[in-house]
C-alpha cells in the first residue's frame, strides 16, 4: 500500500512524462521547420523553470517563502560566465557554479534560518538585494552592464560534441539537466530525509520530537534549493551569451514565484509548467504590446484567488484518484503489505 | 580648524537636511506599511505603487488645473476608496486561508505588477518632473536650502505627529490597537473589525499617496518609482519593528541619515547596500525590530 | 527495579516566577509514574524541562544512567524519550500512515536516510503493527486532522511508541475525552506499562489512583509529596493543597 505522498509524487512523474513527450514533439517539429526562436525560448523557459523548481522546494515542501531565490540563480550564472570567459569548458562551468551555489547556500542558510515566517521572506529579500547591488556596483563584474561576450561553447558529451549555439542540441541538453534536477529533488523528497522536510511544512514544532533537528532539516532544504537554482543559473550564460545584475533582482525572484503559483505549489512539475506557460505568454504578449505585466499580474492574482492549486490542480486530483484506485486494486486491504512480502 | 567647520556647515549639514526630507517621506510610506502589518498581518508588497499612484494622481490633477495645496488633501482622500476596494475584494478573500502571510504577500505582489503597468499605460514610461510649488531657497545656518524641502520636513513631521496622536490618544486609535492586540476580543467588545481593517488599510494607502504628492516636486515621477522607494520603506519598518509606529519614526530618520552620510563619505552607490545590510543584521539578531509591535507595546 | 529516569534538583524561573523549583524524583522501570497538581503547578513546564524543550537553569536529568541535562528535544528523543502534548500536536495534513511512518523512521539506521522509503524492515513493520494495535485500519489514508479527537489522541500515543522509546511521557492523554474514551485510554496505558516505562500528567484523579504505581504531587513549582497512590491520598498536606481545594 502506498502513502498519499507517494501517490502524489507519482502523479507529478506522470505530468513530467507528459512534459517530456511534449518537449520531444516540439523539438522534432521545431528542428524540422528550422525554427530557432521558439527553441531558444523553450530553453530559456526550462532554465527559468529550474529557478522556479528551487522556489517550490522551499515554498511547496519546506513551507518557507523565499523572496530572494534569484540570488543563487544569479550566482550560478555569474560564476558560469566568469569560468566560460576564462576557460570555455562546460563541466568546469557547471562544477564551479555548483560549488559557488553550495557555499552561498550554506552562508545564506545560516543567515536566513535564524528566523521564520515573514521574517524569513524579508531576510531572503534583503540578502538578494544586497548582493545584487554589490554586483551592480562592482566594475570587475561588469557593474550595471553585466558580463558580456561569453564565448559560444563546444559541449563534449561522450563521443558526440555539439555547440551551445545549436538550438536543438542545447534545448535537449537543458531538458536533460533540468529533468535530472527534477528527478533528484523528487527522489530526495521520497526518502526518509525528504519526509522530514515535508514534516517541517506540516508542523515544524513537532519535528524535534521525531528525533530530528528542525534547524538542520531546514538548512538542508535551503542548501538543496540553492544548488538547484545555481545549476539552472549556470546554463543561462551558455544560452544568452551574457549575464546581468537583473538576474538577481527581486523581479527575477518574483517571476519564479509567479511561475510556481500559476503552475501549482508543492508539485515540483508545476514549477516547470508554470515557467513554460509564463515565458511563452510573455513572449507572445510582448510581441503585441509592451504591457505584459498587467496580464501576468492578472493571471497571478486569478490563480491565487480561484486556482490555489495552480494549473496542476486541474488534472492532479483526478490522476491521484486513479493512481490510488490502481494501487488499491493491487493490494486490496491496507494490511496487504505483509502478505505480499512473504 | 576652519576647513572642518566649513565641511560641517556647507557639506555635511545640507546633506543631513536632505536626508531628513527623504526620511520624513520614507516615514510617511513606512507608517502605512507598519499599520497594515501591525493590524492585518499583511506584508503589503503593493505599497510602493500607492505612493506612485499618489504622485501620478497629483501630476494629473495639477495638469487639470487643481491647486497644489488642494492636492495635498484631495489625493489622499481619493486614495481611500482604492484602499477600501483592495482590502474588501482582494485581501479579505485570502485573509482567512491557511497561510495568509504567504497568500496576502503574493496577492499584493500581483497587484503591484498590475498597478505599475497601468501607470505605464496611462502616463507612458517617461519620467515627469512636476512644477515646484514653492520656489526659491531659504538660508539656514548660512547655507541655502530649497524652501520646498523645509516645507516638506515641516508638513511631514506634522502628519507623523498627527498619526501618532490618532493611534495612541483617540478612541478610534484605541479600537485599532485593541483589534491589533486581539481581534476576537475586540470584536466581542463591539469593535467592527471588518471596518477597522478596511479603514486601516485605506489609511495606509492614503498616507502613501500623500507621500507621493509631497515628494513629486523633489524627485521625479515615473511608473516604477514605487519599487525603489518601497525597499527603503520596508527596511525602515523592519528595523523599527514591524507594526511599531515610534520604531518607524526613529528608524526612518536614523536610516536615511545613514544613507545620506554614507553617500557623502563612501559613495552614493554603496549607500543602499549598507542600509540593506543593517536590515539583514536586525532581522538576524532582533527580528521583532528595535521596538515592539502595535497593540503589543 | 532500576530507575529509567531520575531528576535531581531541576529548576527554572521565568522572570521572578519559579515555575519549577528544585524538583527531584525517580521514575522506575516498567512502572506508571504520574505527576499531579493543580493548574499552574508547573507540570507541563517540568515535562518541557525533561524532554529538552526548555533548558533547566539548575539540576540534572539522568536517562538510563546517562546525564542528558540540556540535550535538545531531538537528542532526547533519540536517547529514548518520547512525549505527547497536552494539545494534540500531529501532522494534520498528512495521513495517519504517513504520521506513523514519520515517527517510526528513526528506527532505521541513519545510512538509510537517503534511500527510498522501504516497504518492509523495522520501520514499516512497526507502522503496520501500530495500525493494528490502535485499530486505525479504517483510517490509514485519512489526514490526521480529519480524525475525531479521541482518534487523534490515540494516534499521538501510537506515534510516541513508534520510536520504541525507553520512557513514554504523556501529557494529559485523556484531555477532552468522553468518559468511555477515558476508560479505554486507561486500559491502553495499563497495557503499555507492561512494555514501556510511563511518566504521566493526568487530571482525572480516579484514573490516576487506579493506574499509577507512583504519584508525584506538585504545587507552585515544587514537589509537595511523592509515594504510592494510597499514601498520597492519605497525606494531609496533599489533601490541604490539592484535594482540599474543592
Amino acid at each position: 500500500m502506498r502513502d498519499r505522498l507517494e501517490i502524489s509524487m507519482q502523479a507529478n512523474h506522470g505530468l513530467f512524462a507528459a512534459l517530456v513527450t511534449a518537449g520531444l514533439i516540439f523539438g522534432a517539429v521545431a528542428s524540422a521547420t528550422g525554427d530557432v526562436f521558439y527553441l531558444r525560448l523553450a530553453t530559456e523557459a526550462l532554465i527559468l523553470g529550474g529557478l522556479a523548481l528551487s522556489v517550490d522546494i522551499l515554498l511547496g515542501f519546506t513551507g518557507l517563502l523565499s523572496l530572494g531565490q534569484a540570488l543563487y540563480f544569479g550566482i550560478g550564472a555569474y560564476v558560469s560566465a566568469l569560468v566560460l570567459r576564462a576557460a570555455p569548458d562546460f563541466w568546469l562551468a557547471i562544477g564551479a557554479a555548483t560549488g559557488a551555489a553550495l557555499v552561498a547556500g550554506i552562508v545564506g542558510g545560516l543567515i536566513a534560518n535564524r528566523v521564520r515566517g515573514v521574517y524569513f521572506a524579508l531576510i531572503t529579500f534583503g540578502m538578494a538585494q544586497i548582493v545584487a547591488r554589490v554586483v551592480y556596483n562592482t566594475r570587475e563584474l561588469g557593474a550595471s552592464d553585466g558580463l558580456i561576450g561569453v564565448p559560444v561553447l563546444e559541449i563534449p558529451l561522450g563521443p558526440v560534441s555539439f555547440s551551445a549555439d545549436d538550438p536543438l542540441g542545447f534545448f535537449l541538453l537543458t531538458f536533460v539537466i533540468i529533468g535530472l534536477l527534477y528527478g533528484a529533488v523528487a527522489y530526495l523528497l521520497s526518502t526518509p530525509f525528504g519526509r522530514v522536510i515535508v514534516a517541517l511544512k506540516a508542523n515544524e514544532s513537532r519535528v524535534p520530537y521525531l528525533g530530528y533537528s528542525a534547524w538542520a532539516a531546514r538548512m538542508a532544504a535551503y542548501v538543496v534549493a540553492a544548488l538547484v537554482a545555481g545549476i539552472a543559473g549556470a546554463l543561462y550564460p551558455m544560452l544568452r551569451g551574457f549575464v546581468s545584475p537583473e538576474l538577481m533582482f527581486f523581479a527575477s525572484s518574483g517571476n519564479a514565484l509567479i511561475m510556481v503559483v500559476v503552475g501549482g505549489v508543492g508539485t515540483l512539475v508545476g514549477a516547470l509548467y508554470g515557467a513554460v506557460v509564463l515565458t511563452v505568454l510573455k513572449s507572445v504578449i510582448g510581441s503585441l504590446t509592451e504591457h505584459h505585466l498587467i496580464v501576468v499580474g492578472g493571471i497571478f492574482i486569478a490563480a491565487i484567488l480561484f486556482m490555489p492549486k495552480g494549473l496542476m490542480g486541474l488534472v492532479r486530483p483526478a490522476m491521484m484518484r486513479w493512481l490510488l484506485a490502481r494501487a488499491e486494486a493491487r493490494a486490496p486491504r491496507s494490511g496487504a503489505v505483509r502478505r505480499t512480502t512473504q | 580648524m576652519p576647513h572642518v567647520t566649513d565641511y560641517l556647515q556647507f557639506v555635511l549639514a545640507p546633506q543631513m537636511l536632505n536626508g531628513l526630507a527623504l526620511g520624513v517621506s520614507v516615514i510617511l510610506v513606512a507608517l502605512g506599511l507598519t499599520i497594515i502589518f501591525g493590524l492585518l498581518d499583511v506584508i503589503n508588497m503593493s505599497h510602493g505603487e500607492y505612493y506612485a499612484i499618489g504622485a501620478f494622481g497629483a501630476l494629473a490633477l495639477a495638469l487639470a488645473g487643481v491647486n497644489y495645496w488642494l492636492l495635498i488633501v484631495l489625493v489622499p482622500v481619493l486614495m481611500v476608496p482604492l484602499g477600501v476596494l483592495v482590502e474588501r475584494f482582494l485581501i479579505r478573500r485570502v485573509y482567512h486561508g491557511a497561510d495568509r502571510h504567504v497568500s496576502t504577500l503574493l496577492l499584493t505582489f500581483g497587484l503591484a505588477l498590475i498597478f505599475e503597468d497601468l501607470l505605464k499605460i496611462i502616463f507612458g514610461p517617461n519620467t515627469h518632473r512636476p512644477e515646484n510649488p514653492i520656489r526659491g531657497a531659504t538660508e539656514v545656518l548660512g547655507v541655502l536650502i530649497p524652501t520646498y524641502r523645509l516645507f516638506l520636513i515641516a508638513i511631514g513631521a506634522a502628519v507623523i505627529v498627527a498619526v501618532a496622536l490618532v493611534v495612541y490618544r483617540t478612541r478610534l486609535g484605541a479600537m485599532v490597537r485593541a483589534a491589533a492586540y486581539d481581534s476576537n476580543m475586540a470584536a466581542s467588545l463591539g469593535v467592527r473589525i471588518g471596518w477597522v481593517y478596511s479603514g486601516a488599510f485605506a489609511f495606509g494607502v492614503a498616507l502613501a499617496g500623500l507621500a507621493g504628492v509631497l515628494l513629486a516636486p523633489v524627485y521625479s515621477v515615473f511608473p516604477t518609482m514605487g519599487r525603489d522607494f518601497i525597499l527603503m520603506a520596508f527596511t525602515v519598518v523592519i528595523v523599527g519593528g514591524m507594526g511599531s509606529i515610534w520604531g518607524v519614526v526613529i528608524a526612518g530618520i536614523a536610516l536615511t541619515q545613514v544613507q545620506a552620510i554614507a553617500s557623502l563619505i563612501i559613495s552614493p552607490v554603496w549607500a543602499d547596500p549598507i542600509v540593506f545590510g543593517v536590515m539583514v543584521l536586525v532581522l538576524m539578531f532582533r527580528p521583532q525590530g528595535l521596538f515592539g509591535r502595535l497593540g503589543h507595546a | 527495579m532500576t530507575d529509567v529516569l531520575s531528576l535531581d534538583g531541576l529548576s527554572i524561573a521565568f522572570g521572578g516566577l519559579r515555575a519549577v523549583d528544585d524538583v527531584s524524583f525517580a521514575v522506575r522501570e516498567r512502572a506508571v509514574t504520574t505527576v499531579i497538581g493543580p493548574n499552574g503547578a508547573g507540570k507541563t513546564t517540568l515535562f518541557n524541562l525533561i524532554s529538552g524543550a526548555l533548558k533547566p537553569q539548575a539540576g540534572r536529568v539522568t536517562l538510563s544512567g546517562r546525564d542528558v541535562t540540556g540535550l535538545s528535544s531531538a537528542a532526547m528523543h533519540r536517547a529514548g524519550l518520547a512525549r505527547s502534548f497536552q494539545i494534540t500536536n500531529l501532522f494534520s495534513e498528512m495521513t495517519v500512515r504517513e504520521n506513523l511512518r514519520l515517527a517510526a523512521q528513526v528506527l532505521e539506521p541513519v545510512s538509510h536516510a537517503l534511500r527510498p522509503l522501504r516497504r518492509r524492515g523495522r520501520a514499516a513493520d512497526k507502522v503496520e503493527a501500530l495500525i493494528d494495535r490502535f485499530s486505525l485500519d479504517a483510517k490509514v489514508h485519512e489526514p490526521a486532522g480529519a480524525l475525531s479527537h479521541g482518534e487523534q489522541r490515540r494516534l499521538e500515543i501510537a506515534m510516541c511508541l513508534a520510536s520504541e522509546p525507553q520512557i513514554l511521557m504523556l501529557d494529559e492523554p485523556t484531555q477532552g475525552m468522553s468518559h468511555a474514551d477515558t476508560a479505554d485510554t486507561g486500559q491502553l496505558i495499563r497495557d503499555l506499562a507492561r512494555e514501556v516505562t510511563i511518566l504521566l500528567i493526568e487530571h482525572d484523579i480516579g484514573l490516576v489512583m487506579e493506574l499509577s504505581d507512583h504519584v508525584v504531587v506538585m504545587h507552585q513549582g515544587r514537589k509537595l509529596a511523592e509515594g504510592g497512590p494510597a499514601a498520597i491520598r492519605a497525606d494531609p498536606q496533599v489533601q490541604a493543597a490539592y484535594f482540599g481545594q474543592g
